[in-house]
């Protein structure tokens, strides 16, 4: 095997690599933004634009958390030196970035259903009926809105 | 999309979800004072962080007899009264007591679910039951469990 036809491979292998990663980064960076806004909307109801700056910034560290990663993974070294080990490189490669995009990405949802979680038990009325009503001196409303695991 | 528009209709969407949620304004907790374990669960519950403002009573004051006199299980169980008017009374009333505080609320709903209320319930009523005794385990020397325990 020549010096040419390795140094060929390696570069065909950044390539692919560089390109695959920056592409998939870029759509699901798109794809969060764009399905994780209907969360923050709810999230943030009493301060409506708070919802694009966090979805922004959540954005803005998945590009550099990903593009990051994907870079410094990138050398190939000696691992392609034919065209077979050039593949299998360019797989394993492709594979472990898919992997961890995956963990980030639900590691990402599931911020995004702690930070709607945490806003909607703000507003949430007690977990339990209560088991009587006192009248109390100037104040006659009654409550009725609980669903109860007690009583 | 026209942001005008759009802000109007998260604006529309919160005043819609602020009208539904009702919950209690202040909660008045009602404990018993002869019990060591029950002074220190009303020491720590006045540290921690609450959604709702607290107000604590001992259940043979003369103030908390004159105003929920009325109520059969004072002096017995732990009662929560809200301005309301609604009275939670033993393993609801504990239930409460985590509802209003913002480190436990997440917790209060966990064990109001239907994995955890039966075994809350039961833990909550044995506790209440035993309260002098385990103010016992915690300080040998507190035979009767009205002593005071170290906070």
């Amino acid at each position: 095997m020549s010096f040419d036809a390795t140094a060929q491979n390696l570069v065909t292998v950044y390539c692919v690599y560089a390109s695959a990663s920056v592409g998939l980064t870029v759509w699901l960076a798109r794809t969060l933004s764009k399905n994780g806004e209907v969360f923050l909307d709810d999230v943030f109801v009493e301060n409506p634009r708070m919802a694009p700056a966090v979805n922004r910034l959540l954005v803005v560290g998945f590009y550099l958390l990903n593009l990051g990663y994907a870079f410094v993974t990138l050398k190939a070294g000696a691992d392609a030196l034919t065209p077979v080990q050039a593949m299998e490189t360019l797989a394993a490669k492709l594979g472990a970035l898919l992997l961890s995009l995956g963990v980030i990405h639900f590691g990402n949802l599931y911020l995004f259903h702690r930070i709607r979680r945490r806003a909607q038990i703000r507003l949430a009325p007690p977990p339990v009926r209560p088991q009587m009503h006192h009248p109390e001196p100037g104040s006659g409303q009654v409550y009725s809105g609980s669903q109860g695991a007690f009583g | 999309m026209d942001t005008a528009l759009w802000l109007s209709n998260v604006e529309a969407r919160a005043d819609e979800k602020f009208a539904r949620a009702r919950y209690p304004r202040t909660l008045a907790i009602l404990f018993d004072p002869s019990c060591a374990l029950c002074r220190r669960c009303v020491h720590w519950m006045q540290h921690q962080a609450s959604y709702v403002p607290l107000s604590f009573m001992p259940c043979t004051g003369e103030q908390a007899r004159a105003r929920y006199g009325d109520i059969p299980w004072l002096g017995d169980e732990l009662v929560v009264v809200s301005d309301a008017g609604e009275v939670w009374v033993g393993p609801a009333g504990f239930l409460t007591c985590l509802w209003a505080l913002e480190e436990y609320r997440e917790w209060s709903f966990r064990l109001a679910g239907p994995a955890f209320a039966p075994l809350a319930e039961r833990f909550f009523l044995a506790l209440s039951h035993r309260r002098r005794a385990l103010a016992f385990l915690f300080e040998p020397k507190c035979k009767d469990g009205t002593c005071s325990l170290g906070r």
